[in-house]
């Protein structure tokens, strides 16, 4: 099994199958990120932190926005099942040892939000001879690019003092989010003849 | 590929050479993965050593805490690896990063080892170093690890090196942008956010300890390693002719001849750091020489040293 998307055809492109699989992941889950963004997003912005719920939002949309348009998309049955087994995972979770439920919600969603921005790479499946004018490609290099960026909110916010006291909790939710995800990302791709890079869960 | 378990983590490793040799465990830089200590393991087997390398936690193919890496658990990683090797003699290397952690483990564990060799190494964060730490980590926020292997690169190693890979950087980058990950990097560069200088302790490592220094490192220069040298009481420094901070990128046959010839010279008595400064020779197999007496080699030009 390859690491890599492929084969590519003669002029570069990644297969449609494996667009469209690997494109409706990742509308799927940066789309779940951009609706739970939507909600926590107050009509008029009362602390100075919430612009980047305003942020998040947005970059969310433009990263399925953007991969709705760069996919070659090709019919494909086992989507509709598939889809609804991501969304059911980028549901709220629990996060154990908070009892101010407001503050859980935003550390679950932040783990989530982690977990997909940082767990997910979408460009190191690229192998070197794919075209730089595809716009599949470029996109799946732009949704990794902008999530490294979208990131660090994330890492400044369950870094941050106020979570110092539940720090256990949320290092201990935040790796769940990252096996589960992992674990999805992985799943797909092996679906689509390729081996993860990152197969932790699979080493002996 | 084998791993061993730190709690729920998992470190990846690699042991070569005879089983009853002495032993040499190399420790990566920070942007760094097992797989560049090739030319060392094949130079160092040869030489009948035993060779350990693996990645670090938040490195290639180790497990990578997705919120904080701290050095005490690298350490504590390193022990389980050396753990691995028998009662043997044990030589312990590390590069930049690596080398702090080496340093570290010498100081807490030092009784299990028979030399020590960090390389480009520091154990303060003088001012220049911190803000170019901390430059480098908003480089790779910024820009994620393609843009902080851009800064380090020209840093790190010579023209020579460089100029015949130019046209195909991407491909020298690859490697290290696919195994490392941005939130990991970012961890492992923010275990330094609480670092207390190891300087104090110093004294405290009394295994016999070379310490190897690019002549041209802008990293971490000369001053930091003199501080290794003053501090560490068996301690000689070596200046690698021509060399930057990744040297042992850069000059690896030297290198690994450097540290075959260290770990044989302890093994047979003939050690004796005294806190001397020496310069290697350009290439392997050649003799090191003394630094020229009466001169300071805190300094790049000719600059007589004052009487001690």
């Amino acid at each position: 099994m390859s690491k890599f998307l492929g084969p590519l055809d003669s002029d570069g492109r990644v297969p449609p199958q494996q667009q469209t699989r690997i494109a409706a992941f990742l509308i799927s889950a940066h789309g779940a990120l951009g609706r739970r963004f939507a909600l926590s997003l107050p009509l008029r912005l009362e602390s100075a932190w919430q612009t980047e719920l305003n942020a998040q939002l947005y970059n969310e949309s433009e990263i399925v926005s953007l991969l709705m348009r760069a996919t070659s998309w090709a019919p494909e049955l086992a989507l509709g099942y598939l889809a609804a087994s991501w969304e059911m995972a980028w549901l709220p979770a629990p996060v154990e040892g908070m009892a101010d439920h407001a503050l859980a919600a935003a550390v679950d969603l932040a783990t989530l939000a982690h977990a997909v921005h940082a767990g997910v790479r979408p460009a190191a499946l690229l192998p070197p001879e794919a075209s730089a004018n595809d716009p599949f490609v470029m996109a799946l290099r732009r949704v990794e690019f902008e999530s490294g960026r979208l990131l660090q909110a994330q890492i400044v916010f369950l870094k941050g003092e106020s979570l110092v006291p539940f720090r256990d909790s949320v290092s201990a939710a935040l790796e769940r989010r990252h096996v589960q995800v992992r674990k999805l990302w992985r799943d797909m791709l092996q679906s689509v003849g390729i081996a993860d890079r990152d197969e932790n869960e699979a080493k002996p | 590929m084998p791993f061993l378990a730190y709690g729920s983590y998992r470190i990846r490793y690699e042991l070569d050479g005879p089983t009853d040799a002495p032993a040499y465990v190399l420790v990566n830089g920070l942007t760094q993965y097992a797989e560049l200590w090739t030319a060392y393991r094949d130079a160092l087997v040869a030489r009948r050593f035993r060779v350990a390398t693996f990645d670090l936690l938040g490195q290639g193919e180790s497990d990578k805490p997705a919120l904080f890496i701290s050095q005490d658990d690298q350490v504590k990683a390193l022990h389980l690896l050396i753990s691995e090797l028998g009662d043997g003699p044990v030589f312990l290397s590390g590069i930049s990063f690596g080398g702090l952690i080496a340093l570290r483990y010498a100081i807490e564990r030092g009784e299990r080892l028979s030399g020590l060799v960090p390389m480009s190494c520091f154990a303060e964060l003088p001012p220049q170093l911190f803000l170019l730490g901390n430059a480098l980590r908003t480089g790779l926020i910024l820009g994620g690890t393609s843009y902080l292997q851009d800064l380090l690169l020209p840093m790190n190693v010579s023209d020579a090196w460089l100029k015949p890979v130019l046209d195909k950087l991407d491909a020298v980058k690859r490697q290290g942008w696919l195994v490392n990950d941005v939130y990991a990097l970012q961890n492992l560069m923010e275990s330094f956010l609480d670092f207390k200088p190891l300087t104090p302790q110093l004294p405290a490592i009394s295994v016999p300890t070379m310490i190897l220094n690019g002549e041209f490192d802008f990293l971490t220069p000369r001053a930091l390693h003199e501080t290794l040298r003053v501090g560490i009481p068996n301690s000689s420094l070596v200046i690698i002719p021509r060399a930057y901070h990744a040297f042992t990128l850069e000059k690896p046959t030297l290198t690994a001849d450097l540290l075959a010839r260290f770990a044989d010279d302890v093994l047979a008595g003939r050690w004796h750091g005294n806190k001397a400064v020496w310069i290697a020779p350009e290439d392997a197999g050649g003799d090191l020489i003394p630094f020229p007496a009466g001169y300071d080699h805190l300094r790049a030009i000719p600059v007589q040293g004052k009487a001690p």
